[in-house]
């Protein structure tokens, strides 16, 4: 049985889904104790919740003590099952990170998986759909496996109500070094809104482009029916050889339009001024599928803390550490050790 | 944990917004509160009116897309005027009764924040009765820094028990009344005390019959008046303290002065009279030695307590009155109505609460603060203060606290005692002098003159048996034991006895005599010379 202080590290939430992630593709027991401790609002959330359930509905585990507000609970894993699912998550979680819990697991399954998901696909907090779609999967595709996402409907926050179908084939991960993102084919960038004014998603653009230097038409304006806002997002995507970053900005009550694009676009500069392959979200991403693959390397920008968190997590259930060795270029290489 | 069920009224206005997406940036408190990230509601039972059907569904809906864990359940429930208290407590009334509560199973929230006022009092009031076994949930829209969304809640338990600072208030005020009860006196016997405690809460919480027993002199009618000022400073009555003693309700007399009578009911009632019930109506009606009410004024009482009404003598009418009764007796009520003389229907009544009140003698510890409390009451009364010097008080104690001492009248004699005491010291000091004269004439009082007492009764008799006993059996029965066991044999003792009769006739049989006599009081020979 493993063992894990929750409130060491940060992100309690992702150290919740990997440990889940982990136990089920390795089969080991775990128990975590002090979840989310010292937050304002300690112990498990809705979100949570419906992530482990969801690792458990996949597969015939069991997990004592799962409520909303518990601060420890014990998951025994059993096996995963390929097949139909078909998840509803409420408002405040994101669709997108039932499915970092539950994708791992599926790939080493006897089958291929036909998943749905139902809720926020665009989210704060959490990677937005078009990222997990054109940036991390296909870097797992590479690995082997075959995953397809398609988005049926946006759902933004706090509405939800999105919908999107992911398709399984797994396959055996194979390592792979990813040092060298290629050259820049395009860039590309969309202020998507729903049931908000025009003049938002359009002042977005205006910021963007100003920052960004992109021409005229790189950056688009779009809208979606009034019924699945009100919401709205800017995407900011530049797209090399090797790898796809997308970027980006949540419109949010109270703040700015123009404050939101800036802040988008400054990160988006940032990435594609340096030589790094992975950005900071695709950092925390790869980490577990690179070390299911039993190997591999790729560059990114700088570790988080949220990433180094992860890593512990990763090596307390495979024994597997990674290394974050500083390059001469200032970029970081992660490799496994 | 127990699933989660939310019951909630569907908020006309609230809960309404533009059937489009700028709903969403309205704080509706039936859908925020299906938001929040540490509140998973599994069902969520919404009332409404079949007119907000729309509405409804469309909260419904939204519910079901941030919250799909949360199953809800819509209810109509038709008020013709939601502002009126009456229809809206009624038939929050029936939904409550009818609903299957299962707290052992669910957790039960009710959400206050949305209805009118008079429906959020009646979902107050009735989880408080828990006729709603829930807690109260109330919502309130975010602060502006933290965006529109969820919100805030807060969860009311109406247990107010398991707030501690309340708990502690509880218990001050609870000990005050205590105190109240007993007049400020500190007593210390545990007993009295735990009693008194009981009183407290019961005279809180209740307002059925209380009956008070014990001795006469234990404090009955004190008690009575003081839980009656206890109530009404709680303000549970508002009408007036009548005190009857029942032994004193003799005859034709005692049906017009209990239930009153109408203007020439009967020859001499020149004038109407309401009567002690009527006049105890929202107050408190006393009834001392209830056990001596003859039975056609138990029939009636006993009407009265059940349906709070009664008929005057002599009227067409029943009168109305609304009081509470508590009732004292020196009696075993039990044995008067095996004997036929009390009913038992009425005892019944009488017996939810009944509460002994020991004599002075069973609590020996209360008698130094009872008399502090006397001639606290004597310097109230008479206006000037009176005091024991130190050694006379401590002979007085001694005195009341031994053996002797049997305070047969209870309160009563150690409130006359002082009181003669105090009266017979004009300086204000009752020295040693006072005490012993007082010692001589409480003696007196509880031996029949005798200042020695000291007969062999008590090993032979039982106490019942001894208390029946006259004072004028008494000391002839002593006398003769104590000849018996003076004596060789019951011939020898008889003839000691009998000596003067014997003389004046020709033959006797002395030895029978004796045991005849003896047997009056149960006693043989035998017993008499072995128990010595």
């Amino acid at each position: 049985m493993i063992t894990i202080d929750g409130s060491e590290g940060e992100g309690g939430g992702q150290m919740l889904r990997s440990s889940a992630s982990l136990s089920l593709v390795t089969g080991q027991a775990f128990q975590i104790t002090n979840i989310r401790g010292g937050r304002e609002k300690p112990g498990m959330m809705r979100q949570h919740v419906t992530a482990i359930e969801a690792a458990c509905a996949i597969s015939d585990s069991t997990c004592e003590g799962l409520e909303v507000g518990t601060s420890e609970i014990t998951f025994r894993p059993g096996t995963v099952k390929a097949g139909e699912y078909n998840f509803a998550v409420g408002t405040a979680g994101s669709a997108n990170l039932v499915l970092q819990t539950i994708l791992p697991p599926l790939l080493f399954a006897d089958g291929p998986s036909h998943i749905t998901l139902e809720g926020g696909t665009h989210n704060i907090g959490a990677p937005p759909y078009d990222f997990i779609e054109r940036a991390f999967l296909p870097l797992i595709n590479r690995m082997g496996p075959s995953v397809s996402a398609k988005l049926v409907r946006h759902g933004f926050y706090p509405r939800g109500g999105g919908k999107m179908e992911i398709d399984i084939q797994p396959a055996p991960l194979r390592r792979i070094d990813c040092l060298d993102r290629g050259e820049l084919r395009s860039v590309i960038g969309t202020a998507i809104f729903a049931g908000l004014p025009y003049d938002i998603a359009e002042r977005e653009v205006k910021t963007a482009r100003n920052v960004l230097n992109w021409e005229e038409d790189a950056i688009a304006v779009r809208q979606l029916p009034e019924d699945q806002g009100p919401g709205n997002i800017l995407l900011l995507e530049a797209e090399y050889d090797h790898v796809t970053e997308i970027v980006s900005g949540f419109g949010k009550f109270g703040i700015k339009a123009e404050r939101l694009a800036k802040t988008a676009a400054m990160r988006m500069k940032g990435y594609m001024e340096g030589q790094a392959f992975a950005g900071p979200y695709l950092t925390d991403q790869l980490l577990l599928p690179f070390a299911l693959a039993g190997g591999g390397s790729f560059t990114c920008v700088n570790p988080s803390q949220h990433a180094r968190t992860g890593a512990d997590i990763i090596a307390r259930f495979t024994g597997r550490t990674f290394a974050f060795d500083q390059q001469e270029d200032g970029h970081f290489l992660v490799s496994l050790r | 944990m127990k699933p989660l069920t939310v019951i909630g009224f569907l908020g006309s206005t609230l809960d309404a917004g533009p059937f489009k997406a700028a709903r969403w940036n309205k704080w509706r408190p039936s859908v925020s509160l299906t938001m929040h990230e540490d509140l998973r509601v599994d069902r969520f039972i919404l009332i409404h009116s079949a007119q907000h059907h729309r509405l409804a569904e469309l909260v419904i809906a939204d519910i079901g897309s941030v919250s799909p864990e949360t199953h809800v359940e819509p209810r109509i429930m038709e008020l013709d005027d939601p502002w009126d208290f009456e229809e809206v407590y009624g038939k929050l009334l029936d939904f409550a009764q009818d609903y299957p509560f299962d707290p052992d199973k669910e957790d039960y929230l009710i959400h206050i924040t949305t209805g009118t006022h008079v429906l959020q009092i009646c979902l107050f009031l009735l989880t408080e009765a828990r006729f709603l076994p829930g807690k109260l949930l109330q919502t309130q829209p975010a602060k502006k820094m933290e965006g529109a969304f969820p919100g805030r809640l807060n969860m009311i338990d109406l247990d107010l028990s398991r707030y501690d600072s309340l708990a502690s208030r509880f218990a001050v005020q609870m000990a005050e009344g205590s105190s109240f009860l007993k007049s400020g006196i500190e007593t210390r016997n545990s007993a009295f005390n735990t009693l008194i405690d009981e009183i407290e809460q019961v005279a809180g919480r209740s307002k059925a019959p209380i009956l008070l027993t014990g001795p006469t002199g234990a404090g009955k009618s004190h008690l009575a008046r003081r839980i009656y000022e206890l109530k009404k400073r709680k303000h549970q009555v508002s009408g007036g303290f009548v005190e009857v003693n029942c032994a004193t309700l003799r005859g034709d007399n005692a049906m017009a002065a209990l239930f009153g009578h109408t203007k020439g009911a009967f020859t001499g009632a020149a004038s109407e009279r309401a009567g002690l019930l009527r006049t105890a109506d929202k107050g408190m009606l006393f009834l001392d030695e209830i056990g001596e009410l003859g039975a056609d004024e138990q029939a009636m009482i006993l009407r009265a307590i059940e349906e709070k009404r009664f008929l005057p003598v002599g009227a067409d009418k029943e009168s109305v009155s609304d009081f509470q009764l508590i009732a004292g007796t020196n009696k075993d009520l039990h044995a008067a109505v095996t004997e036929g003389s009390f009913r038992d229907d009425l005892l019944a009544r009488l017996n939810l609460w009944t509460f002994s009140l020991p004599g002075l003698a069973d609590r020996k510890e209360d008698i130094e603060p009872n008399l502090d409390y006397e001639l606290d009451r004597f310097a109230e009364r008479e206006g000037s203060r009176v005091t024991f010097n130190k050694e006379a008080r401590q002979k007085y104690l001694d005195f009341a606290n031994s053996k002797t001492a049997s305070w047969s009248g209870n309160f009563r004699d150690l409130a006359a005692s002082v009181t003669r005491m105090a009266t017979l010291s004009p300086a204000g000091r009752i020295g040693r002098d006072i005490v012993e004269q007082e010692i001589t004439k409480l003696e007196r009082l509880w031996h029949g003159g005798k200042a020695e007492t000291k007969d062999d009764l008590g090993g032979l008799l039982s106490e019942g048996t001894l208390r029946e006993l006259d004072p004028f059996d008494r000391v002839q029965l002593a006398e003769v034991i104590s000849v018996c066991r003076n004596s060789k044999s019951m011939s020898d003792a008889g003839r000691t006895l009998f000596a003067s009769s014997r003389q004046r006739r020709k033959s006797s049989n002395d030895a029978d005599r004796l045991k005849k006599y003896l047997a009056r009081f149960g006693l043989s020979w035998a017993e008499i010379v072995t128990i010595a």
